[in-house]
């Protein structure tokens, strides 16, 4: 899960592997914000599986790729 | 100490370290570390093999990436891209990030809320993190 600085350089990096998804960082900071703002929280309680997959659903990262176990 | 409790206290212990705290410094060695063997199981942090010492505290990292954090008064090492916007989010406090093109090598520096053009790439799928989170 790294930051590249375009799609050329993904491409490069990949040499040929099956590539998996690119975000651009904004939506990736949106992400993190919904994932992990809670964590220190005192009243923190683990996120369930279906918990996740909303978050994951609102930032449109939906289809087979994004599924969570 | 329950799980959950134990879980927060080692949160709250590293954040105020700034540094993965040692069992002995959370409560009685073995309690300790047979509650972390049964959070590492369930996906609540990493240990390193031999189930003594925390690796990872998602997003936080215990030891140097090249993924680094200054947010809060103080440097941290995110797991990855998603975990240093992670620890940024989880300190409730914007920072600098600082990471590296891993095609060229060129550093990239930003605020976290101006982050810029960059793009993130996710290799494995979802279903897979955990397969091998050290690799994901």
């Amino acid at each position: 899960m790294n930051l590249f600085r375009s799609e050329e350089h993904i491409e490069c990096w990949l040499a040929g592997r099956e590539p998996g998804r690119t975000l651009p960082v904004a939506k990736l900071r949106e992400l993190a914000q919904a994932w992990w703002s809670d964590r220190l929280d005192p009243a923190w309680r683990p996120h369930s599986r279906e918990q996740n997959q909303k978050i994951l659903e609102r930032l449109g990262l939906t289809g087979e790729f994004w599924r969570l176990p | 100490m329950t799980d959950l409790e134990l879980r927060h206290r080692t949160y709250a212990l590293f954040v105020q370290l700034g540094r993965a705290p040692l069992p002995e410094e959370l409560g009685a060695r073995d309690e300790v570390l047979a509650g972390w063997s049964r959070l590492h199981d369930a996906h609540a942090l990493v240990l390193w093999p031999s189930r003594e010492e925390i690796r990872m505290l998602n997003p936080f990292s215990a030891v140097p990436t090249a993924h680094r954090v200054r947010a809060g008064g103080r440097w941290w090492y995110g797991n990855c891209a998603w975990d240093a916007f992670g620890i940024c989010a989880a300190l409730g406090a914007e920072g600098r990030i600082e990471s590296s093109c891993p095609d060229c090598g060129e550093a990239l520096a930003f605020q976290s809320d101006r982050p810029g053009e960059l793009l993130f790439h996710c290799l494995v799928p979802a279903a897979r993190w955990w397969s091998d989170i050290g690799f994901t």
